[in-house]
């Protein structure tokens, strides 16, 4: 059974709390991701996972069982380090079969699982290569491979892609996916990086300074965010969010943006959200939901700059409390110091409570 | 970048100034190891650079078969105390390694022992030298004195600290990651301390011991005091190299000191590559 429970988990250093409180379950043969900045204490749950930190309040159970005192040999977790900590004095086979040499597994079965593994990885051109000359990239299987050979039932990731190159990076998300799919593993994984959390997390767990922000699927994530904090964090560039305060516009509900204007009226359901909105909102939609429209329509924001990436056009508007960014396929002759006029599309608009940060619902 | 000419001039001269004060002292050994008495006991205007007829006599009379003119009968061959200078030196770099690395690895990992980094400065605070009449009275009372193995100790004592802080330095800059991933894998402390740390460890632990050693091998003064006559070291038997009727035998005594220097010099070749790669924990990048 290699379901994950952290029940009220909380870690602190000395005075500094890494964890304020967490409380995650996690599925058999899941791949949930734990994303968030430096400092979010991502890390700190992992290294309690796989039991190198003891919490100071709260439980880990794997299954029914409580892993307290349980030292990290005995949990059956495998764990990829962000620096890999390959033996250097070791060749890529006496690295990938350290883990069944330690269990003191018969001699012919450690050679047939190596050859496996290896094979697996494409690293059998290698295998008796010294560690320590190896490129990073290759490194980094070694790493894996040699957490993966045990078959752990709990695959534990810390941020194992942060120091391959970007192409590499490309094609060891989609192998670790695989992976995960042939073994059927739990995995947890580590990042900071949205983009591998999005495309190989079954969910993901949002985190921030010690406290889980929000878990959903990649999707719910990027479409609901519980709070400001997941807004601005998921996506690239993050939500819009502007100041406003809710109208009524003679049955209808729109979102008094100050200077900006009007938004357009709300779709019904943001709508019953605006009307149970005890103060200020905040009017946030993702930069790729916003469409150009005609004068007088939508908001108007000045084109600050223009950033162009190839596929994409993406125009930072406005400035200070007032400024925005929209996503544009094509770049339509777009001119710095000239108005936007956009309007985002009304099913896209998600709002929160200025105060609380939280996310406000219709139903 | 490009440096004037006369920069260049300037830092070649001072580059060879540097080299020449810590060479000249080792050639004019080397070069007073090969000549005749005549030459090595001439002054003034008669010194020459070289040897003008070489001989190996200087070698031969330290080891007591010497058919040359000198008329010195030494009580005792260079034999000994070679073997004195080995033993103590080396055992005592057994011991300051062994304990040293043990405590440095407990406190580094565990944090086991929070005063010992004190308490070992304490040790280096004084020079040696102030408390060694009273190691000299323990040592007399515990027949110690004039033992190979007495001085060993004390050289293990004395060089501790050295090995205990190069060792702390090098476990800490050690990533706890590669401990981790073994423990995890399900290997025991103890087999990671052996099989995983102590090996990637190599190449400071070796230059920790050479260093260790050349203080041990070249210490004269704790040999002088603890021992007499039967254990007395390289250093110590040199400064008796002298008679009555020549004064200071320079000849022998530069024989010796080339004998001594092969030493930490072979070892240093030998673990060169190590000191040249220093500590690159080859696969990690932060």
């Amino acid at each position: 059974m290699s379901m994950i429970r952290l029940e009220n988990l909380v870690k602190r250093f000395g005075a500094f709390t890494a964890l304020k409180t967490m409380d995650l379950t996690i599925a058999d043969g899941e791949f949930v991701a734990l994303l968030g900045p430096s400092g979010c204490g991502k890390s700190t749950t992992m290294n309690m996972i796989a039991g190198m930190e003891t919490p100071s309040e709260g439980r880990i159970l794997f299954g029914d069982r409580d892993m307290a005192g349980v030292p990290m040999g005995r949990r059956g977790v495998g764990f990829v380090f962000q620096n890999y900590a390959i033996f250097t004095h070791m060749t890529v086979r006496q690295n990938l079969s350290y883990g069944l040499r330690a269990t003191r597994r018969p001699a012919d079965e450690v050679v047939r699982r190596t050859n496996a593994m290896a094979e697996l990885l494409q690293l059998t051109p290698m295998l008796d290569r010294p560690a320590a000359g190896l490129s990073v990239n290759i490194l980094q299987r070694v790493a894996i491979g040699r957490s993966a050979i045990m078959e752990p039932a709990i695959f534990l990731l810390d941020e194992p892609l942060s120091n391959v190159d970007a192409a590499f990076r490309a094609v060891m998300r989609t192998e670790l996916k695989g992976l995960q799919r042939s073994f059927k593993q739990t995995m947890v994984y580590v990042t900071h990086d949205q983009l591998e959390a999005m495309t190989m997390a079954d969910r993901i767990a949002v985190m921030d300074h010690g406290v889980l922000q929000q878990v959903g699927t990649p999707l719910q994530i990027y479409n609901d965010p519980a709070n400001l904090f997941v807004a601005k964090f998921i996506g690239s560039p993050g939500m819009n969010l502007l100041h406003g305060r809710p109208v009524d516009t003679g049955g209808e509900v729109a979102i008094d943006l100050g200077a900006l204007g009007h938004s357009l009226p709300l779709a019904p359901e943001q709508a019953a959200a605006a009307r149970r909105a005890k103060g200020d909102v905040v009017f946030g939609f993702r930069p790729e939901q916003a469409a150009r429209v005609g004068e007088g329509q939508g908001m108007a924001m000045p084109i600050s700059f223009v950033e162009r990436i190839g596929a994409r056009t993406i125009l930072h508007l406005g400035e200070g409390a007032a400024s925005a960014k929209t996503v544009f396929e094509n770049d339509a002759g777009f001119e710095m110091g000239r108005a936007l006029h956009f309007a985002p599309h009304p099913s896209a608009v998600r709002l929160f409570d200025a105060a609380s940060g939280a996310a406000l619902r219709g139903h | 970048m490009t440096r004037s000419l006369a920069f260049e001039v300037f830092r070649y001269a001072m580059i060879m100034l540097a080299v020449a004060v810590t060479l000249i002292p080792i050639l004019w050994m080397a070069s007073m190891a090969f000549k005749p008495i005549p030459e090595w006991q001439a002054t003034g205007a008669a010194l020459t650079w070289w040897p003008k007829a070489p001989t190996l006599d200087n070698f031969r009379f330290v080891f007591g078969v010497s058919n040359s003119d000198l008329i010195v009968a030494l009580d005792r061959t260079a034999l000994k105390p070679i073997l004195a200078s080995f033993l103590a030196a080396g055992i005592g770099t057994v011991i300051a390694m062994t304990a040293g690395t043990a405590a440095a690895y407990g406190l580094s990992r565990f944090g086991s022992g929070g005063n010992l980094p004190l308490a070992l400065v304490q040790l280096r605070l004084f020079p040696p030298m102030a408390v060694m009449t009273p190691v000299m009275i323990m040592w007399a009372f515990l027949n110690m004195t004039d033992t190979w193995w007495g001085l060993a100790l004390v050289y293990g004592i004395v060089t501790l600290p050295f090995a205990f802080w190069l060792m702390k330095t090098f476990f800490d800059d050690m990533p706890r990651e590669i401990e981790e991933a073994a423990l995890v894998e399900g290997c025991s402390r103890a087999r990671v301390f052996w099989r995983i740390t102590l090996p990637m460890m190599r190449a400071p632990l070796a230059s920790a011991a050479l260093f260790v050693f050349i203080l041990n091998w070249s210490d004269y003064l704790i040999a002088l005091l603890l021992t007499t006559r039967e254990w007395v070291t390289i250093p110590v038997y040199m400064a008796s190299l002298s008679s009555s009727m020549t004064g200071q035998l320079y000849g022998a005594k530069a024989a010796l000191g080339l004998m001594a220097a092969v030493p930490p010099v072979v070892l240093g070749v030998l673990i060169q590559k190590h000191l040249v790669r220093g500590l690159t924990f080859g696969a990690l990048k932060q």
